[in-house]
């Protein structure tokens, strides 16, 4: 009955036109108005939910990228990137899957991914006319594949929930192959739809030009070298990456292209922080929202329904899916692998699907939960630092839905993609 | 909507299968029997509700009804709880059980009151020890410049410091990534949550240190405390208790399981001959954080009851 | 009416250029924890916290400017595809949702201020209600800045921002 009211609440507010984290907030609140429960506890959780270490990522990498544009850095790159990958139509967009995907992989993070990456690619899509929306679709679907892909720090959430015996090393060898097998199907339907579009096709500058392009654009190619080397070899976190490259975009922008002044170097920390803004408040009120829904033990009230319906394991394994597909739509991933993997864990193994397999199935599941609406991080990121409206992103973005759902049902159905190389190294 | 019937919602940061959250299920259990049916249980692991520190704040509001924690949290809110988590203080776990299931436990526990939580028991949390990426570790010396992931407490920074290692307080969360990529050389935890943190995985050496026992608390908010008859209340605190035992039994069980397999994984494992030169170095911590005379009593309490 | 709008244009650039102040003090501050780790073999135990800390204030900062300047994500498809009348009550229902939400905050966030203030964040040794100030300062320049949208929207006058003055 709470439960009920408390998402009715949600969509009311979300159709009237409140700001989705105001949406957010006020269900929370007034679920716990009615439940009796403090109302502390909701600002209490909404601030939990924004300071934590690994979402400082996201204004640094917003803003690094940002001050990468200003300085004209980003120009710089895309030249190069262009003289490289351009000439097949939308071969930009198959680069910023490529990107988006290898970032994910590197930083264990969607969101991290879609605000590092696509403050830096959408711009550059942008200027070489491909339209906004797509920009933004490549970037955050692709940004899901990295949480597949090892390092992940989801998978150790997932090994934790799933109780002794689940070795997650073995979970980050399974993820391996369907993270590929997923990031090549985003780029076929990437490249499908620039081709539909018709995005121009690029042109080989010659040897010459491309020569003097990538000289010019050696110290901007150094701060990719920086994030990914850095958290590659250990020397920081991705959070403290991001932080350095911020630093080192200040150091070359003001004084080797000596294109960044002070006072663009203001408006840049100004634009950052209302973008960083209004992606966190969003991720707080949704903190206070999922304690709501997990007080009222939502997630569990949903999975009783399976059992109930059927059991057929093609059919079960379905519903499974469906389930974490809707839970995902309102709440953020890490507490939904908590309170999810021991009400599900269990029905699955129960039809001889191993634990580590599912692993892999709701890595991909959930993270697709980050990329829809109402509650999806990481498209906001990517709609936030594309400057687009979620609306308009999501009207276009069906056909990469189609792509991860159908890689959701290879993977879950095809236990080899993700079971060949964990039992390869046994 | 009356909401006065509803059970007594409980947070854990551990996961389902931990003995803190069975042993509070089966005080669920008594607690249903022992009421007929009036006061039951409802437990939300894995930290599905939040941190320790944040479910801790919101019991004390009264927003949770019980929550088992770390005593590490509690030290920024009640400083008797610094005297369990002094490094070295307790010789066995059988002198810890029986310090916490005397006065100075119970002295420890009533300190918590005036912060809006009830102290019902303790629940084990093992030996503490030191595991890394580089080498056994035998003196203070090995761990010079070691990186050490620690909780976010002021006491086992001090710690770490006096040992000449470099002290990195990270959410438990991040220890894992931080091992393999290198950020940091080492951590230290019990035999369980080294093994199921995939710990062992990334950090291959586990020193037998025992630094550390400070136990686990199950609390309960005084807002729902002072709602409840004092029948009741004498209820809860005898299903609190009882479940004690229930949890040291499946500790000391978990303790073993995860050793064996561990050591049958490959960790190598090391005692640590000389503890002198530790100890030494920790008359500064002590004194930091030992500082009332109702502290310097009960430290004194528990050094005596290690004799006996 | 002249004199609440210059107020808030005002309060709303002050807020936004204190968190952008926010945003490079953090960054310096991880920079140091990076410096500090490797040149300096000693990590600065204070710098999560501290940063985590100046995160809460700069977000909620910026965000209550957002309030005013409108740039919060919002669903509009609803409120575009009703008769202008409805959807301008619309507009006005949902910056009074905000508002409620801007008082909210004053109230709890202030209680929750109160409440942890005796308790204190280790490796900084201040009080942990100090985490939490920005809520209430922020909720009530939200409220007041929802408030002003409410007024504007039922005179049909839209509230000036960067954006459109
Ligand atoms: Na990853
Ligand atoms: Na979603």
């Amino acid at each position: 009955m709470e439960l009920l009211f408390l998402i009715a609440i949600l969509l009311v507010f979300l159709a009237l036109g409140v700001p989705v984290a105001f949406s957010l907030l006020s269900a929370s609140l007034l679920t716990f108005v009615v439940m009796d429960i403090p109302l502390v506890v909701a600002f209490q959780r909404m601030s939990a939910g924004m300071s934590i270490f690994t979402l400082m990522a996201i204004p640094f990498f917003i803003f690094a990228g940002d001050l990468m544009y200003r300085a004209g850095i980003a120009k710089k790159l895309v030249s190069v990137a262009e003289a490289m990958f351009g000439r097949p139509r939308g071969g930009l967009g198959l680069v910023s899957v490529g990107a988006s995907t290898l970032f994910g992989a590197v930083s264990g993070s969607a969101v991290a991914s879609a605000s590092a990456m696509g403050s830096t690619l959408i711009p550059l899509m942008k200027e070489k006319k491909y339209d906004g929306d797509y920009a933004v679709n490549v970037i955050v679907s692709s940004s899901v594949v990295g949480l597949l892909i090892p390092p992940s720090h989801n998978m150790l959430i997932y090994a934790a929930a799933a109780g002794t015996g689940v070795s997650i090393g073995d979970l980050f060898l399974a993820g391996i192959i369907p993270g590929i097998l997923t990031a090549g199907l985003l780029m076929v339907v990437a490249w499908l739809v620039a081709v539909k579009r018709g995005y121009a096709k690029g042109t080989f500058p010659g040897w010459r030009a491309f020569l003097t392009a990538f000289v010019v654009a050696i110290p901007g190619i150094f701060t990719a070298v920086i994030i990914m080397g850095g958290i590659l070899s250990g020397i920081f976190t991705a959070t403290e990456s991001s932080a350095i490259a911020v630093i080192y975009t200040i150091f070359i922008g003001f004084f080797v292209y000596r294109s960044l002044g002070w006072k663009s170097f203001v408006e840049t920390a100004k634009q950052s922080v209302k973008i960083t803004a209004m992606v966190l408040l969003i991720i707080g009120a949704a903190t206070s929202f999922g304690y709501a829904l997990a007080i009222l033990e939502g997630p569990t009230k949903l999975a009783a329904l399976i059992t109930s319906a059927t059991d057929n394991p093609l059919l079960v394994l379905l519903i499974v899916n469906v389930i974490l597909l809707v839970l995902g739509t309102f709440m953020d991933m890490s507490p939904l692998i908590v309170i999810t993997t021991p009400i599900f864990l269990p029905i699955v193994m129960q039809m001889g699907m191993d634990p580590v397999h599912f692993g892999v199935v709701m890595m991909l599941n959930l993270g697709i939960g980050l990329i829809t609406p109402p509650v999806g991080s990481a498209l906001f990121v990517g709609a936030a630092v594309g400057k687009i409206p979620v609306e308009e992103a999501v009207r276009t973005i069906w056909p990469f839905y189609g792509t991860l759902i159908i890689a959701l049902l290879l993977i879950t159905y095809l236990p080899q993609l993700s079971m060949t190389l964990p039992n390869f190294f046994h | 909507i009356d909401h006065s019937h509803r059970p007594l919602y409980s947070a854990d940061a551990h996961p389902e299968d931990y003995p803190t959250v069975q042993a509070v299920k089966e005080m669920g259990r008594l607690l249903k029997e022992r009421s007929e049916g009036r006061l039951s249980v409802k437990i939300f692991s894995g930290g599905q509700l939040g941190s320790e520190r944040d479910t801790l704040e919101i019991t004390s509001f009264g927003g949770l009804d019980m929550n088992r924690v770390n005593l590490a949290p509690l030290n920024s809110i009640a400083p008797m709880t610094a005297i369990p988590s002094l490094p070295f203080l307790f010789r066995s776990t059988d002198h810890l059980r029986r310090s916490l299931d005397g006065e100075p436990g119970e002295a420890i526990l009533r300190s918590l009151e005036p912060h809006g939580l009830i102290g019902l028991c303790y629940y084990d949390s093992g030996e503490r020890s030191f595991y890394n990426t580089k080498h056994p570790i035998k003196s203070p010396a090995d761990m010079k410049g070691m990186k050490i992931r620690v909780q976010n407490s002021d006491l086992y920074l001090a710690m770490i410091k006096a040992l000449g290692a470099d002290p990195i307080p990270m959410a438990l969360g991040d220890v894992y990534q931080s091992l393999v990529q290198g950020v940091i050389d080492g951590a230290e935890n019990n035999w369980p949550s080294y093994e199921s943190g995939s710990h062992y995985e990334a950090a291959q050496y586990y020193s037998l240190s025992r630094h550390v026992m400070a136990p686990e608390a199950l609390l309960m908010s005084k807002s729902r405390w002072d709602k409840l008859p004092k029948s009741d209340q004498a209820i809860v605190r005898q299903a609190a208790k009882d479940s004690v035992p229930y949890m040291r039994e499946l500790w000391d069980e978990r303790v073993t399981g995860a050793r064996t397999r561990l050591i049958e994984a490959g960790v190598i494992v090391n005692e640590v001959d000389d503890l002198a030169p530790f100890i030494e170095r920790m008359r500064p911590v002590w004194d930091r954080f030992i500082v009332t005379d109702e502290q310097k009593r009960l430290v004194k309490m528990i050094e005596d009851m290690g004799d006996s | 009416m002249e004199m609440l709008a210059k107020f808030t244009h005002k309060a709303s650039d002050l807020l936004v250029a204190v968190s952008a102040a926010g945003l490079v003090l953090m960054t310096a501050i991880v920079g140091w924890q990076v410096f500090g780790r490797y040149v300096l073999n000693a990590s600065p135990s204070w710098s999560e916290q501290a940063s985590l800390t100046l995160m809460i204030w700069y977000i909620l900062f910026a965000a209550a400017a957002g309030v005013r300047e409108g740039f919060h994500i919002r669903i509009v498809t609803v409120e575009q595809s009703v008769p202008p009348k409805l959807g301008h009550l619309m507009r006005v229902l949902s910056n009074l949702v905000v508002m409620f939400c801007g008082m909210a905050m004053v109230i709890w966030g202030g209680a929750l201020v109160s409440r942890t203030w005796a308790h204190t964040i280790p490796s900084l040794g201040i009080p942990r209600g100090v985490a939490y100030l920005g809520l209430p300062i922020a909720g009530a320049l939200i409220a007041l800045f929802a408030f002003e949208h409410v007024l504007t929207t039922l005179q049909n006058k839209p509230v000036k921002t960067e954006e459109n003055t």
